[in-house]
């Protein structure tokens, strides 16, 4: 379980891509990305796991899956 | 015993990059030769070669046009070895040149009414390959969302797929973004609707492993991978990656290897040095994207395990296929951008090169490799080989004598990916990098009288002059590139190797730090004729740049670099040469 603290971006790849772009640059992918999360410029605190059984056609970042949030 | 077969290695990459060097004269057709008179020749003399050209070899000279009368250029019917015989003959005597009447063509683009979007396939020079090949009886699978049969796919043929995400047989996008890259594989093209694609007589197989939100499981993949290899796919295109190393994947791929199949994948959108999985695997080959440019895309990946790049978009710039728009499920022409969109450029042409006859994966490799644009200055390996051209890569495969060196699948498996500094900047980057190394010999020779030739003399010739320049071809994985190129640039190319471009700072690229190294040194006996050395070698390189490309910071490309360059490369000599006379006593 890691948390990360960042803000929320849609990446335009494909039909897009929900992504948390942690403070220290880092990108993760949000697949199936929480609906309350998906707003560009939401400043969140997210709390999950790291998921490297997967792979996404967006190619962004490491997939974080979410189980919980707060956004700040 | 092992330093001695590195050293044969190296020794045989550099002589295959230099006799691999072909110069840009030895491409292009004719049928036709020109013959071009002296403007002094008496009419008498030129009525006399004209004869014998028409007695001697049977050829009907004529006038290339009515214009042609006061320049005497005439054309006769012929190719290369009629050519070789006239250049020997007593006619070279009498003639400016004899030359190939090369034929230039206007090719014919396709009738689909949005082509003229699609920039990527002008970019990869699609139209001259259509007229060679247009990928007939090459089966391509496409392992992503599916892959809808939109109208602009109706006439292109489809093989049975499978839906690993649901477990059926049918294998519908519900995300676009499959159904994007078949299209830019296989779009029906001439067919007065929507737009074209690259090899649009090849067959699809959808492959299914990506759900609807665009994210899929590494055994789904892989299982995908063997289907596909099992139901004689020739190409693999995934668009697709992420995740780390598995050995189930690795596996997969290199199961469809041994069966010829070609895979191909995009080396992801983080813009970060190394290629993601599966692109990274040696067997898999990696293609970066470049925008409407032909710059790096933006977002694209690029260094280690990047083999080739192709069109991608970014930087504004978007791929056009037609698509479905998931929410309302209708079809679309639509734009997108990503590594996505440049590796199935690349296995379109894997199709056209393999539908010409060229099929073992290590063999295309090499066709697509050697047959690209390449590009002078990539010191990150943005590129990969080059650019890919459809159109160079056909003619290429064409040949039909591509051997594949057993040095350069050593390096590629042992994850030394892409050596650009061997294979293909080949003799372009070579060249200088020895005239520096010969050239700072050439300088200690002239003041030999004055210098002991030992390592310290030795070893600051090569720092000044290339420094250990074969590493700046070294991408590893995971490791960042700046430390080779920092190893490989001699001491005036240090101020742009971390920045990793290839004009000259003015700081490194002058007499100032043999100066400094010199006053150090100085009392240091084996530190002097390092210095002196290194003086020596500063002076060729400074040289050797300002003879072949004078950019440097602040001064720009033209001759107030050159000059800058010459006068520092003199005072360095001057230097070294002050040094040792002073010394000579001792020596």
């Amino acid at each position: 379980m890691i948390t990360v603290i960042g803000g929320i971006e849609h990446k335009g790849f494909g039909t897009g891509a929900w992504a948390l772009v942690a403070e220290d640059g880092t990108t993760y992918e949000l697949l199936d990305c929480p609906r309350d999360l998906r707003e560009v410029g939401l400043h969140v605190k997210v709390q999950g796991t790291l998921n490297d059984d997967v792979m996404t056609l967006a190619m962004i970042g490491k997939v974080l899956n979410v189980n919980s949030f707060e956004i700040l | 015993m092992r330093k001695l077969l590195i050293l044969c290695l190296f020794c045989l990459g550099i002589g295959f990059a230099i006799s691999n060097f072909q110069g840009l004269a030895t491409t292009g057709e004719f049928d036709s030769l020109v013959i071009d008179f002296k403007e002094n020749i008496a009419s008498t003399e030129i009525d006399r070669q004209l004869q014998v050209l028409t007695g001697e070899y049977h050829l009907a000279p004529r006038l290339n046009s009515q214009f042609s009368q006061s320049e005497q250029t005439y054309t006769v019917k012929g190719d290369r070895a009629l050519l070789d015989k006239l250049r020997a003959s007593s006619l070279s005597q009498d003639v400016e040149a004899i030359e190939p009447n090369y034929i230039y063509r206007a090719t014919v683009a396709p009738n689909d009414p949005q082509y003229s979007k699609q920039w990527h396939l002008h970019n990869i020079h699609a139209e001259q390959a259509w007229e060679e090949n247009r990928g007939k009886g090459i089966t391509v699978a496409i392992i992503d969302t599916g892959v809808s049969q939109v109208p602009d796919l109706a006439q292109t043929e489809f093989v049975a797929g499978y839906d690993f995400v649901n477990n059926k047989v049918n294998a519908d996008d519900d995300n676009g973004h499959g159904t994007h890259v078949a299209g830019t594989v296989a779009q029906s093209t001439n067919n007065n609707y929507g737009v074209a694609g690259v090899a649009y007589e090849a067959k699809i197989m959808p492959l299914k492993v990506l759900s609807g939100s665009g994210g899929g499981t590494v055994s789904d993949i892989a299982e995908a991978i063997r289907f596909a290899a099992d139901n004689k796919a020739d190409v693999i295109n995934m668009s697709l990656g992420g995740g780390g190393e598995s050995q189930v994947m690795k596996d997969a791929i290199e199961y469809a290897y041994k069966k010829g199949v070609v895979i191909v994948a995009a080396a992801g959108n983080e813009n970060r040095d190394s290629a993601s999985y599966p692109a990274r695997y040696a067997r898999v080959i990696s293609v970066a994207a470049i925008d409407a440019q032909g710059e790096k895309a933006e977002f694209s990946n690029y260094g280690a395990g990047v083999d080739i790049s192709a069109p991608g978009g970014g930087n504004g710039s978007k791929i056009w296929q037609e698509t479905i728009d998931p929410s309302t499920n209708l079809p679309v022409i639509a734009g997108f951008q990503g590594t996505s969109m440049a590796a199935p450029h690349v296995a379109g042409v894997v199709a056209l090169i393999k539908s010409t006859g060229v099929t073992a994966p290590d063999e295309v490799l090499a066709v697509l490799q050697q047959s690209v644009r390449k590009i002078d200055t990539d010191p990150q390996n943005y590129y990969g080989a080059g650019h890919l051209d459809a159109a160079a890569a056909v003619k290429l495969a064409q040949k039909g004598k591509i051997t594949f060196n057993d040095f350069f699948r050593w390096l590629r498996d042992n994850g030394y990916l892409n050596l650009k500094f061997w294979i293909d900047g080949g003799a372009i980057a070579l060249l200088p990098k020895v005239a520096m190394v010969l050239g700072s010999y050439l300088l200690a020779f002239l003041i030999r009288n004055y210098l002991p030739f030992g390592l310290p003399l030795f070893s600051g010739l090569i720092a000044g002059s290339s420094g250990l320049f074969f590493l700046k071809g070294f991408y590893i994985f995971d490791l960042p590139q700046a430390p080779f190129r920092v190893l490989g640039s001699s001491i005036p190319e240090l101020g742009n190797a971390i920045s990793g471009n290839s004009i000259l700072n003015p700081l490194f690229a002058s007499v100032l730090i043999p100066v400094v190294l010199l006053v150090a040194c100085w009392s240091l006996p084996q530190g002097k004729w390092f210095a002196v050395g290194t003086s020596l070698g500063v002076a060729a390189c400074l040289f050797v740049s300002a003879a072949i490309s004078p950019s440097v910071w602040w001064l720009g490309d033209g001759g107030m670099a050159r000059g800058f360059l010459i006068v520092n490369g003199l005072l360095c000599f001057g230097l070294a040469r002050f040094a040792a006379r002073g010394d000579s006593q001792t020596v």
